[in-house]
């Protein structure tokens, strides 16, 4: 039973029709023969005849020549089979896998399930049906259903990847292969990646330096590639979106499209977005009181518009495909406290929700990647390249402080960021037994500064990494994996000096009118090496999975060399040149239990870091604001998910997860505290219930999600506790039969936060001021397919 | 192998519940210091106006569950309207106008070791030669642990 789990083999059966004239027809279908469901998609070929099974895995060929005596049977994952046809016979054929191909080249979602349980990693595959059933406003909020993933939100349209309570530069994003480079160490933006037409997610809850090198401390978001259209296939879709909140209107466009070989896809994505609302009138933070018009949080307005178009070529041996992609933002800050410090201001704020006014970012991530994977037989060779250039602007009102007089214009800090990716690996097989890959990943890039508000130091940097790594097969049920990798880095840091004077004590008690330094040019070089092991054993129905490994980040240019005021907390920065790469150690284990009406996982973790980076407020001052300066120290920090699911009821779907983190500093300044933006103790309870087709609506289903959230009393300064929280969201999903020749139309009503209950994230950007999470909101979402 | 991986996962279980509850005897400092100018002696009150050329003693009570640090007095314009104090009451502000050589007084202090209350009282002379109108002025202070107060009053200097 397992074997048959374990092996995926092809089952065809093909009947052929006898016909007394010089042509004849054939029908088949195409089935997995270990779940026996239709495989979509299987390319059939042979002298000039060609046909794709259908998605019930059905294939009819009409008027093949007498001549034809063989065809072709091949889909993406499974080893290609000739059959051979004759006139009269009917012809059954059992495939087998090809593990290497399996392994490297197949995103079927089959083959990923099974990836999954033998790799020892902890990971999570999010297909599309579940980005298209739980849908939010970003990318990220929709992935904090996953037990253990959390965001860290910047009003609505913007969040950052938290995973088991580490973000910003600790989660690695990775699209494509390449790694995404924005300004990820910032505090108040958000992945500037499009979540339209993303198929398929990995989420890696671990150190996963192995792979992807510096920044995969505590995790890996890896958006994959999508999956190359079908022959001879044209599919579009349009998704609508309207929201209530913030009187969002979404449109997103996207086709597909492959001859027999090249194919290619675009999409379209523009939002537009007013001011969002929150179930309070007022704002209380510390002793200030703004008071807002209708609910608004006012000028958080945003939009954003996004472009992609790819071209790809495959065939037996090759596949390639090039991606150009652009997405560009505009989104407004809540004007009163941008960050901690309060202002008022002579714009009319509220003369419309849906202008963004000062302060606000410009962002614009463009992006070139091309991924190449050749199969030569026994080695997969894999390529990625990628040219990213992220713009990101602020602008806030120009306003004088200590002794830098008003700025000239609204363009408080320019941040222009080049990055260049070169990945290389090869994954070969040996004795059926060893997977190995060997790769090297290469990266350069550049960050230029502009504004007349300094932070960072302009700088560039170069990685080199090698790794190798092992997936040993000791028997079908017993996988090993092992690696080790070495990392080489290079940071420049460049020169700042203030664009106006200040004023400085001398030591003869004189004062000098000086253009202060900020940062000097700098040189650093960074070495490490990574590892990993794990094991993974599938007993029955159920999995086990242990994996122990190091990660590391490299330190960044402002944990280094930040020397200035951050006017938008209102705070000094300083970074500290001493500063090591951050090293972690972390103890994985996972436990899933699968049966067909009933699922159970539990994955708990132990994770040390030897020099935890962490920006410690300080008890000095500098010109009057307190100076923040980045220190490290050991952190222990120890937690897990816990999952469970049943379908036991017909029709019922019932699921509770649950997700914890502990974390302590146990040296340092902040020696016993916890680390910033810690989640809560958080659990979710979900139910979902299939109701009968009536009229159009077809597969009709409501479900509800209930989050229960313990109060966050473990923080260290400047943070507040945050109370507890429970709060319903609710949904209608179902496809419409409209169009009689096209498929069906998704249809997607949404009630989000149903009591417009009024709660603090604890990881929200805007809870520093006291902002509550955003009130009742109902959304409505169409998806139209085209063909 | 699956008696032992299920004894590390008990195990593990075991030491997320214990070490939930383990750490409520240490002694971590949870508490911001306060400030305070509602005192008689607390100066500047909102809206007090203050003349070039005369001396002042900038007095606040601070105290703080374990031990102050430092504070800090910050005195700036208010020319431009740009934000309002966080006292009660509000003052009347002159119209908007641009600076040309505002009053800037930015002064870092600390407090003696191992002080829990302080009173903050600094001397300060508003010189001749600068720009009249709506100043603001920021006392903030901190403790060892790095948790901060801030306050802010609206004041004017006149001739």
């Amino acid at each position: 039973m397992l074997y048959k789990m374990l092996s995926i083999c092809l089952f065809i059966s093909v009947c052929s029709i006898a016909n007394a004239q010089d042509s004849f027809n054939i029908k088949g279908s195409v089935l997995d023969a270990n779940t026996l469901k239709p495989i979509e998609g299987a390319n059939i070929t042979g002298t000039n005849l060609f046909a794709i099974s259908t998605s019930t895995g059905e294939f009819f060929i009409k008027n093949i020549k007498r001549q034809t005596s063989s065809i072709t049977v091949s889909h993406i994952g499974y080893a290609s089979e000739i059959v051979t046809i004759t006139t009269n016979k009917d012809i059954k054929v059992l495939l087998k896998e090809s593990s290497t191909v399996l392994n490297e080249v197949a995103v079927t979602g089959k083959s990923n399930i099974k990836k999954a349980k033998e790799t020892p990693m902890v990971t999570h595959t999010v297909t599309k049906e579940f980005l298209d059933k739980n849908r939010e406003n970003s990318l990220m909020q929709t992935l904090s259903k996953i037990p253990g993933v959390s965001t860290i939100n910047i009003g609505s349209g913007q969040s950052k990847p938290v995973i088991r309570g580490l973000g910003f530069n600790r989660v690695a994003v990775v699209q494509n292969g390449i790694k995404h480079e924005a300004q990820q160490w910032g505090n108040d933006h958000g992945l500037e990646i499009d979540q339209q037409g993303i198929e398929n997610i990995q989420i890696i809850k671990g150190p996963a330096s192995l792979l992807f090198g510096s920044d995969a401390i505590a995790g890996v978001v890896h958006i994959q590639p999508n999956k190359v259209p079908l022959q001879k296939s044209f599919k579009g879709e349009v998704n609508i979106l309207g929201e209530s909140n913030n009187d969002l209107l979404g449109i997103s466009a996207g086709i597909r499209a492959r001859k027999e070989k090249w194919f290619y896809r675009t999409r379209l994505t523009y939002r537009d977005y007013a001011d969002y609302k929150v179930p309070t009138t007022k704002i209380n933070y510390e002793n200030y009181v703004f008071e807002l018009h209708n609910n608004n949080l006012r000028n958080t307005a945003g939009r954003e518009a996004n472009a992609s178009v790819s071209i790809g070529y495959v065939d037996n041996t090759i596949k390639t495909e090039t991606l150009f992609s652009n997405v560009n933002a505009k989104n407004g800050f809540f004007a009163n406290a941008h960050g901690l410090e309060v202002r008022t201001s002579k714009i009319d704020y509220d003369s419309s929700n849906r202008d963004i006014d000062l302060p606000y970012h410009n962002v614009n991530h463009f992006k070139i990647s091309n991924n190449t994977t050749v199969n030569t037989g026994n080695h997969i060779l894999h390529f990625d390249l990628g040219f990213q250039n992220n713009k990101r602007e602020e602008h806030s009102e120009p306003i004088p402080h200590g002794y830098m007089p008003k700025p000239p214009n609204t363009k408080e800090r320019v941040f222009t960021k080049n990055t260049y990716s070169l990945n290389a690996r090869d994954a070969f097989n040996i004795n059926n037994k060893h997977n190995v890959v060997l790769g090297v990943n290469l990266e350069h890039q550049n960050n230029t500064i502009g504004g007349w508000g300094f932070l960072i130091p302009e700088y560039s940097r170069f990685t080199a990494g090698v790794f190798g790594y092992n997936q040993y097969k000791i028997n079908k049920n017993w996988h090993i994996l092992a690696g080790a990798r070495y990392d080489y880095g290079v940071l420049k840091t460049s020169a700042y000096n203030d664009w106006f004077r200040s004023t400085v004590k001398n030591e003869d008690n004189t004062t000098s009118q000086v253009y202060l330094q900020r940062a000097k040019n700098k040189t650093l070089d960074f070495k490490n090496i990574s590892a990993s092991f794990g094991v993974s054993h599938i007993k029955n129905n159920t999995t086990y999975k242990v994996n122990l490994g190091k990660s590391f980040r490299m330190s960044l240019a402002n944990e280094l060399a930040s020397d200035g005021v951050n006017y938008h907390m209102y705070r000094f920065e300083k970074g500290n040149l001493d500063l090591k790469p951050e090293v972690a150690y972390q103890l994985d284990l996972d436990i899933n239990h699968t049966k067909k009406q009933f699922s159970l996982g539990i994955s708990p973790f132990l994770n040390l870091f030897e020099n935890y980076i962490y920006l410690n407020p300080t008890s000095n001052y500098f010109e009057t604001l307190q100076i923040y300066e980045y220190t490290q120290s050991k952190v222990f920090r120890i937690g897990g998910e816990f999952s469970a699911s049943t379908s036991v009821i017909k029709n019922l779907e019932l699921a509770a997860s649950a997700e914890y983190v502990y974390s302590r500093q146990t040296s340092g300044l902040k020696k016993d505290f916890t680390l910033p933006f810690s989640p809560p103790l958080s659990g979710l309870f979900s139910a979902s219930y299939k109701i009968k087709d009536f009229s159009v609506f077809k597969t009709p289903a409501i479900s509800a999600d209930y989050r229960i959230t313990a109060a966050q009393e473990e923080i260290v300064p400047p943070e507040q506790t945050t109370d507890g929280y429970n709060v319903l969201h609710m949904s209608f999903t179902s496809k419409l039969n409209i169009f009689k020749n096209n498929a069906p139309v998704d249809v997607r009503l949404k009630l989000n936060n149903v009591f417009n209950t009024k709660y603090y994230n604890h990881t929200s950007f805007y809870r520093l001021i006291d902002v509550p999470e955003a009130g009742r909101n109902i959304s409505v979402s169409l998806t139209i397919p085209f063909k | 192998m699956k008696v032992k991986l299920k004894y590390l996962f008990f195990l593990s279980l075991f030491v997320i519940i214990t070490s939930c509850s383990s750490d409520d005897n240490s002694d971590k400092d949870e508490e911001k210091p306060t400030i305070s100018i509602n005192y008689t002696q607390g100066f500047p009150q909102p809206c007090v106006q203050l003349v070039k050329g005369e001396t002042y003693s900038f007095r606040a009570q601070v105290t703080d569950n374990k031990a102050l640090a430092s504070y800090s007095l910050d005195l700036h314009n208010n020319f431009d309207h740009h934000t309002h104090d966080d006292q009660e009451g509000i003052c009347d502000l002159e119209p908007v106008k641009q600076a040309v050589n505002p009053f800037i007084y930015m002064e870092n202090f600390t407090v003696p070791e191992n002080s829990i209350s302080y009173e903050i009282a600094v001397n300060l002379t508003i010189p001749d030669d600068i720009d009249t109108g709506d100043y603001h002025c920021a006392y903030s202070v901190t403790d060892q642990t790095g948790w901060q107060s801030r306050t802010s009053i609206d004041i004017k200097i006149i001739d």
